[in-house]
């Protein structure tokens, strides 16, 4: 059964990817609305069978689904749906404008459900062999995905993204070969000693000097996927060039599935080399990267490059949450992990409803922005501030949680500077959304963007990272403590 | 299948010789067409260093990656990249950041700073090749050192699959090669990429006219 459900979760999108490759747009979009939907119904239920029973196994062993990875995926199927719904509405606008090709269309529904398959496989795979092989897979997908405008900027962007992506996980290749031959003493030549269950299981008796290169190897190979300064460079340009929806799903999935994969060799190196080494390097790149990308968020002058900044920011912190350990610092991270999807992804969406009503996303130009389109205007708006962190929303407790549980673990220094820079990236987006939502809007300025659809799926994810900052139902609370307590070391 | 290891070390050092060199070549040539070819030479040494590794050692899917290595690498990515060349006006590396002369000895520095820092390091495996890991690492390096330092999209592309015979040479002197499902998955990562690299040669060259990259300068801060 369990089985069953996991391979329909991979294959559904896969194979309705293909249909709708070949398919004229409207059946490609009918086909991607089914099996995007068939992919979230799946996805949530075994993520909740996970959450209520316990971790998962199929396969004999090549699928592991613990708590981590049930969160992985359920925030991956959410996110990935949200997208889907705006997909429709956002496409008929680049189709009328010209920005797109009618054959299009059908391409990006079944690069979208290519890419999703990918996501969703990789919180299952107990490999590091194979999370590398679809992780990879996603990175050539969603470059696709990042040019399908074919404007100059787009293909600019789409290249970067390609050339960098795959240098950057080709360092994660050595990481991973790495991480298997320190195996090889203790495990033998076995494909066993790939499965990070395994490795996790046997971390006192790989070979260290092996591990801390494999540990370094991954972070700058999964830290460039995830944006960790420096091998962000690509990351601002995909995230703005890319169609909205597709920013949602890059800023909002794929950061999180790096990361993931990086958490899964952060686990066996502080099993093989104790805690001091991986999580030094983690807090390091973490300030680093959030040092780095708060002046290019205080002088941006592109709204989507704003927001995708503001994601190697939270990257930032998230590699700092981990880095510090212990229990509030990671479920603070946990948390945070969560609600940085949900409110980056609405914040795209918003941010490409305003794109395109005003036909560019200089900020300079956005201006009035709550008047002009009182939907997508508001959504941003209050997006733009429960992503600052502003009280009561929940990323301010999460950052909060997370400034705390350092200094409790004795990181008074780092959670010092990062508790500075956090307050001045707030002062960033709160400078820019204001203007934004406040500003003098422009004469020329077409009214639009209206519909109760469009209200529900921008608002309700903000909704939950605003309601999730007052009060915790006890069973995503519970939710939460099983992956802190992965994110802990302990197994269980 | 079996080789005599003694015979089977020599024979890997052999091949991992070749491809130091090759990749020593393919750093120090401005025509973009000699570095294919020169790429497709060293993709089949690589592909022979897993056969040696395979049959000696007994490890059989060892054989298969080194068939996968050579339909992929040796032969249908250079010829993608040689359709790629030819719909393109830009044959050589005019102005690379870095000059032929200057990239010849980066790359030769290389080679010498990697045998220096690992040589003989010792694996405790059956198959003792002392230049295989080393010449793993020197052609990581020099994949970087061309992809990083050329100007023409195609350039930096032939650095990245330099980069990734490296990896895949440590791959096979290191472990043994992967399991054979992660060599399937990895090929097939690899083919697809390179076919969407054609896909955006091809954009690229409609949009801007050449697949140099002094064009992409729009995206700043």
């Amino acid at each position: 059964m369990i089985e069953l459900t996991a391979a329909v979760l991979v294959l559904v999108p896969l194979v309705g990817g293909g249909l709708a490759w070949v398919l004229p747009a409207d059946g490609s979009r009918r086909v991607a609305a089914v099996a995007m939907t068939v992919t979230a119904v799946v996805g949530l239920g075994l993520s909740g069978v996970c959450f209520g029973l316990g971790a998962i196994r199929a396969f004999g062993g090549l699928l592991v689904l613990d708590a981590l990875g049930a969160y992985v995926l359920a925030l991956t199927v959410v996110v990935a749906a949200l997208a889907m719904a705006a997909s429709p509405r956002y496409l008929r606008h680049e189709l009328e404008s010209g920005a797109l090709r009618a054959l299009d269309e059908a391409r990006y529904y079944a690069l979208l459900l290519w890419f999703l398959a990918g996501l969703v496989a990789i919180p299952l795979l107990d490999n590091l062999g194979l999370l590398w092989v679809a992780i990879e897979a996603t990175t050539v997908v969603s470059a696709l995905l990042v040019g399908i405008t074919r404007t100059p900027q787009a293909i600019e962007a789409a290249w970067k993204y390609l050339i960098l992506g795959t240098i950057g996980l080709g360092f994660a290749l050595l990481g991973t070969l790495l991480a298997y031959a320190s195996s090889v003493p203790a495990l033998g030549e076995t494909s066993e000693a790939l499965a990070w269950t395994r490795l996790v299981a046997v971390a006192p008796m790989l070979d260290p000097n092996m591990l801390r290169l494999a540990f370094l190897f991954a972070l700058v190979g999964y830290g460039t996927k995830m944006g960790l300064v420096p091998f962000h460079t690509w990351l601002p340009d995909a995230h703005s060039q890319a169609p909205s929806p597709i920013s949602a799903l890059l800023s909002g999935v794929t950061l999180n599935a790096a990361l993931y994969a990086l958490v899964r060799f952060h686990l066996v190196a502080i099993g093989g080399l104790g805690e001091g080494y991986s999580s030094t390097l983690l807090i390091g790149f973490g300030l680093l990267t959030i040092a780095v990308a708060l002046p290019f968020m205080v002088a941006q002058g592109d709204l989507k490059r704003l927001l995708a900044y503001s994601s190697v920011e939270h990257m930032g912190i998230l590699a700092l949450a981990i880095g510090f350990g212990g229990p509030l610092a990671l479920l603070g991270g946990t948390l945070h992990m969560g609600l940085h999807s949900l409110a980056k992804s609405s914040l795209f969406l918003s941010a490409g409803e305003l794109v395109q009503q005003y036909g560019t996303p200089r900020l300079a130009r956005l201006r009035g922005a709550l008047g002009a389109a009182p939907i997508a205007g508001g959504a941003f708006g209050t997006g733009i501030v429960l992503l600052a962190g502003l009280p009561p929303s929940g990323i301010f407790v999460t950052e909060f949680a997370i400034v705390l549980g350092g200094i409790q673990r004795g990181h008074v220094l780092a959670a010092a500077v990062a508790a500075l820079l956090l307050s001045l990236a707030f002062a960033a987006l709160a400078f820019h959304g204001a203007r934004l939502i406040f500003g003098q809007p422009q004469s020329t300025t077409p009214q639009g963007g209206r519909g109760r659809w469009l209200a529900i799926r921008l608002a309700v994810p903000l909704a939950v990272v605003a309601l999730l900052g007052l009060w915790t139902p006890d069973p995503i609370a519970a939710a939460l403590d099983a992956v802190r307590a992965i994110l802990g070391g302990t197994h269980g | 299948m079996s080789l005599d290891l003694a015979t089977a070390a020599h024979l890997l050092d052999a091949c991992a010789s070749g491809i130091v060199v090759v990749g020593v070549l393919i750093a120090g040539t401005r025509s973009i067409g000699r570095a294919v070819l020169l790429l497709a030479v060293q993709s089949i040494f690589l592909a022979l260093a897993a056969a040696i590794v395979g049959a000696s050692t007994g490890t059989g899917h060892l054989i298969v990656g080194a068939v996968l290595t050579l339909a992929t690498k040796g032969i249908a990515v250079p010829l993608i990249l040689g359709r790629i060349l030819r719909g393109s006006p830009v044959r050589f590396e005019r102005r690379p950041y870095l000059g032929r002369r200057s990239s010849l000895i980066v790359a030769i520095l290389i080679v010498f700073v990697t045998t220096a820092a690992i040589d003989g390091a010792a694996l405790g495996r059956s198959l003792d090749a002392p230049r295989a890991l080393p010449a793993a690492l020197a052609e990581v390096l020099t994949g970087l050192l061309i992809a990083m330092t050329r100007r023409k999209g195609l350039s930096i592309v032939i650095g990245l699959l330099v980069f990734e015979n490296g990896l895949a040479l440590t791959a096979f002197s290191l472990t043994y090669g992967m399991p054979l499902v992660i060599e399937l998955g990895i090929a097939f990562d690899l083919l697809v990429a390179i076919v969407v690299v054609w896909v955006y040669a091809r954009r690229m060259l409609a949009t801007f006219g050449s697949l140099s990259t002094d064009e992409l300068r729009s995206l700043r801060g």
